[in-house]
């Protein structure tokens, strides 16, 4: 199956096989992947390019699961570097972004064995009261489901929990890879794939929207990619509640995994275009600039991604597995990122709603000219 | 007041001088502002639109591209021109070298085409030199291609002449034209082409004149140039001169000799504007042209990056990296970039690594500290020593040779020595020529010459980012002294402060331009200004998209430069990679330090385990090399 008899296919409306998946990551040549990708992209995208305004917050590094990839999480309570936030403080940090508050608050947490149900209840509800329409995007399937057997409800119940406490929709973490093969080497005490696309399918049977990852770059094959990928096709097939897919670079420093090397923008550039490919029914794709830097998130807009996520403004999971990207960017860098690119900057909510459609610059792709650039770069020893 | 008149340019020679002996005067005088200069200054006018219209050669017009032609006047000849010729002491089918001026791009391309379709395809091997030189030059199976007033007062001195003014008649039945009047769309209008006819028609009246006044100041004989000027040169510009002319550039774009040309005149876009929107080559067209090699224009190079999708461009720039370099291998070197000294007298605006004199920061390294630094690139198994400094004023060539004869006799590394700033600076310090410098440290150790300084080779930016550096002819002429002797070089562009996307192309035609001549630039590397502290103006043009462009654009335009490499101590080790599948076939540097970038805040490192995984990831071999891109190790 040649790109060209992939190209075909795609014109016909036919949907792509597993076998045209594995092609497409074999594929020698990423720029004519990248092609094909972009095709689809500008058909349901134009150039519209999207970015919000949010704050990640991490309330617990502790956690009972020993992902080998996790350069974030400490095991007990009380370990050095352990830490669990005060819910006070947690709500302090929205309170001190008042005057310029985020439209989004993405909460990732360890799995703490420790802590009552009611602490996430109250954490959700005390962010609605400092600011009751801010959108709450909290909890990975991964953490549901280990709330759902450590609390003794099913994922529903958690759900419909969570969601009376300010729950607004959940993020895609926690989904690694699906198939066993590797979820078993990696990540073999958290949530399996089928727990983690119930805890899915149960939102989006409540109405509640999410999104989906991939951690790729370690030690999964394309074929393991291709069939994270379909199931989570299959899943949006069923469900339609999955809003975007945000593939997500293993970074090696201080995991179980740290002998591995990361992988390279190059294959980064093609998971965004495969991606893109093969979920021909999500309707977003990310190109998540923590991941994979800014400078390669910028031209990943032109490989299949619409979106290069938030101002993020505190991340410490990338950060703790050595990331060298910039802990947070201002609204100005990200519009002045997607512009570089040629593409229209659009400010959305969580749920894609426009909040802003910024002005494409006024020059085509290749020439215009920028003020102010605050080229991030930090140092990068590898090894 | 500004003054508003027409910038026009003309090559001041003797048989352009009836075009433009009126418009200095009244009336033309108080619509047009002329100038006379060389041939390659009058179309480096046109190319950095300096000058609005200029009477020059057809082959550089080629060049720059997309330009528009005065109706009427221009300087040709049907059948004998005199003033172009071959000559040799032995039959023209014998000569086997052609002692040539290499900046006459239009006799020379002439001369090729004329000689490949006398003698079967066969051409004689080109060297530079200059006219008088090249007459010296000639005996046994060396000719010479003599041009203008050398070539009248040698008339009758060699036995064996071609006359390409009638060869081309003989070959094609049709006139030549050597230059015409051009300009970009829309600089003249139909008035002012009448004021230059105007002006021809006078000048035309003038002939004898203009002949007695050359007579007078040359010594050469007033009838024999009064017979030249009306027998031999003609200032018609009327549909046979266009077939000519149309001919010329067919063949020569055939040949590969020259971009691609339609002749197109000012009054064809008023004509095509009222009927239909003037006819453009295709995008599409203009890619596959450059996927099979062909070379473009200055202003197709523009329409590219200007307008060419992100993936067209990679794709068309690798597919120009496969043809040069079918077997898929990105090279990579092992050397060190050791900045001898911060202490410059320059102070550029871009720059955050130079201290001035007296500066208590100023250092110049130590031989103790030089010595551990090479010592440590020869147990890492390196081959090279990238060796840069500023610009200090008391540091002399003795200096400098000490330094070379004592690092290649202790630890046998190659020397990529001494951007051409340093050079003219040494030049300068010590009232020496640029070619006497080049040999006495060439003698000394040099191997190699480094392309830094370029920045953008266009001297209306060179002097708001860095006034005090040289210009763009004389970094270039540098580079040229340089590869006559036998030294290669790389070269470099520094984009993203005040210049355009038309300078930045105006900067790779230039290097393509030299490369025609001396064939001694080994690689050609882009980066983009990096702004951080220290730097004293705003960055233009940005971003990592741009930079890919750029670069690919770099690859497809510069058709005789092997190698691009990518940049990736500027860009990151990411963009770098995917850098590799927009055109490059190197990776640049395994980096131990350098200091005038990570001045500037990018700071990155890269091991050769991490490089060679990076371009294998790219879906290459890798593989090392030394300074003229040899394989050191067997591709993996």
């Amino acid at each position: 199956m040649t790109l060209d008899a992939i190209r075909q296919k795609m014109k016909r409306g036919d949907r792509l096989s597993f076998d045209d998946g594995v092609v497409l990551f074999r594929h020698p040549d990423v720029v004519a992947v990248g092609q094909l990708a972009n095709e689809v992209r500008e058909r349901l995208h134009g150039d519209r390019t999207y970015f919000n305004r949010n704050m990640r917050i991490e309330v617990t590094n502790v956690c009972v699961a020993s992902c080998l990839f996790c350069s974030f999480a400490k095991l007990e309570e009380g370990a050095p570097g352990a830490h669990t936030m005060r819910l006070e403080d947690a709500w302090h940090e929205l309170e001190a972004r008042m005057d310029d508050p985020p439209s989004e608050i993405h909460i990732v947490n360890g799995l703490h064995p420790g802590l009552p149900f009611s602490y996430y209840e109250d954490l959700l509800a005390g962010f609605k009261r400092i600011k009751p329409d801010i959108h709450m995007k909290c909890f990975t399937a991964v953490e549901i489901h280990f709330f759902a057997e450590h609390y003794r409800m099913t994922h529903r119940e958690v759900l419909e929990r969570l969601r009376r406490a300010g729950l607004d929709s959940l993020p895609g973490g926690g989904a690694e890879i699906f198939h066993p093969e590797v979820r078993s080497r990696i990540s073999h005490d958290k949530a399996i794939a089928d727990q983690w696309l119930d805890v899915h399918r149960a939102a989006h049977a409540l109405g509640i929207r999410t999104n989906a990852t991939m951690l790729y770059g370690h030690i999964e094959t394309f074929e393991h990619r291709v069939d994270h990928l379909l199931r989570l096709r299959a899943l949006q097939d069923e469900t339609e509640g999955l809003q975007a897919f945000i593939p997500l670079a293993f970074h090696p420093d201080g995991n179980g995994m740290k002998n591995l090397p990361a992988p390279t923008a190059i294959d980064a550039l093609r998971t965004v275009a495969v991606s893109r490919l093969l979920l021909d029914n999500v309707p977003h794709l990310k190109a998540y600039w923590v991941s994979m830097t800014p400078e390669v998130a910028q031209i990943a807009l032109r490989f299949g991604a619409d979106d290069v996520d938030g101002t993020i403004v505190h991340e410490t999971i990338y950060r703790a597995a050595g990331s060298r990207s910039p802990g947070s960017l201002t609204v100005e860098q990200l519009v002045r990122l997607i512009q570089e690119a040629g593409r229209i900057p659009v400010e959305r909510d969580t749920l894609y709603h426009v909040v802003r459609e910024h002005p494409r610059a006024a020059l085509p792709e290749a020439a215009f000219k920028v003020r102010e650039r605050n080229a991030a770069k930090h140092l990068e020893v590898l090894p | 007041m500004t003054d508003e008149r027409i910038r026009v340019a003309a090559v001041g020679y003797l048989n352009a001088r009836p075009l433009y002996d009126g418009l200095d005067r009244e009336p033309a005088s108080a619509r047009i502002r002329l100038d006379c200069a060389s041939p390659t200054e009058v179309a480096r006018r046109i190319a950095e639109d300096e000058a609005d219209v200029a009477l020059m050669p057809v082959a550089a017009a080629a060049t720059i591209g997309d330009l528009r032609l005065a109706r009427g006047g221009a300087i040709g000849a049907r059948g004998a021109v005199r003033s172009v010729v071959v000559v040799a002491e032995r039959p023209i089918e014998d000569i086997e070298e052609l002692a040539v001026d290499l900046s006459s791009r239009t006799s020379i391309v002439l001369a090729r085409l004329l000689f490949r379709a006398r003698h079967h395809g066969r051409e004689p091997r080109l060297v530079g030199r200059g006219p008088r030189e090249a007459i010296a030059h000639v005996g046994g199976a060396r000719g010479a291609l003599v041009i203008g007033d050398p070539a009248l007062a040698i008339e009758g001195r060699f036995p064996h002449v071609l006359d390409l003014g009638l060869a081309w008649w003989e070959h094609t039945g049709l006139p030549f034209v050597f230059a015409a009047w051009c300009g970009r769309a829309g600089a003249l209008s139909s008035e002012d082409e009448r004021l230059l006819d105007r002006a021809r028609l006078s000048g035309l009246d003038r002939r004898d004149a203009i002949a007695d006044e050359h007579a007078a100041r040359t010594g050469l004989s007033p009838a024999s140039l009064r017979a030249y000027l009306r027998d031999a040169i003609r200032y018609d510009l009327g549909d046979d001169e266009r077939r000519g002319l149309e001919r010329f550039y067919e063949d020569a774009a055939s040949a590969g000799l020259l971009p691609r040309t339609r002749v197109r005149f000012f009054d064809d876009d008023a004509h095509d504007a009222a009927r239909r929107p003037a006819p453009t080559a295709s995008l599409d067209g203009l890619l596959a042209r450059a996927e099979e090699g062909e070379r473009l224009s200055a202003a197709e190079g523009e329409r590219l990056v200007t307008h060419a999708s992100l993936f067209d461009l990679g794709l068309a720039a690798d597919a120009v990296r496969r043809r040069k370099h079918p077997h898929d291998v990105v090279t990579y070197i092992v050397d060190r970039n050791v900045n001898y000294t911060n202490v410059c007298t320059t102070s550029c605006r871009f720059c955050a690594f130079y201290r001035p004199p007296g500066h208590p920061e100023g250092y110049v390294l130590s031989r103790e500290v030089l010595g551990k630094k090479l010592q440590e690139v020869v147990e890492a198994g390196g081959v090279q020593i990238l060796l840069q400094g500023g610009l200090h004023p008391e540091l002399r060539i003795d200096w400098y040779e000490d330094l070379f004869r004592w690092m290649k006799r202790e630890y046998r590394l190659g020397l990529h020595a001494l951007s051409p700033e340093e050079i003219l600076h040494i030049a300068r310090l010590e009232g020496l020529g640029v070619r006497d410098v080049l040999e006495r440290l060439h003698a000394a150790g040099l191997d190699s010459v480094p392309g830094g300084g370029a920045e953008i080779l266009v001297d209306r930016v060179r002097r708001t980012i860095a006034k005090a550096k040289c210009t763009s002819d004389e970094w270039l002429g540098v580079m040229r002294v340089a590869h006559q002797m036998g030294l290669r070089s790389s070269a470099t562009m520094m984009y993203g402060t005040v210049d355009t996307v038309r300078d930045r192309i105006n900067h790779i035609v230039k290097i393509r331009d030299l490369q025609d001549e001396t064939g001694g630039f080994t690689a050609f590397f882009c980066w983009d200004f990096q702004h951080e502290s220290g730097t004293r103006i705003e960055p233009g043009d940005h971003g990592t998209v741009l930079y890919l462009r750029q670069q690919a654009v770099a690859r497809i335009i510069l058709d005789n430069v092997d190698h691009v490499g990518a940049s990736w101590v500027t860009q990151g080790p990411e963009v770098g990679q995917v850098a590799l599948r927009f055109g490059a076939d190197d990776f640049g540097s395994v980096m131990f330090e350098e200091n005038v970038v990570s001045s500037a805040g990018t700071t990155f490192c890269m091991n050769a385990e991490a490089m060679e995984r990076r371009i294998r990831a790219a879906g290459f071999k890798a593989t090392r090399r030394n300074v003229h891109y040899d394989w050191l190790t067997p591709p993996a």
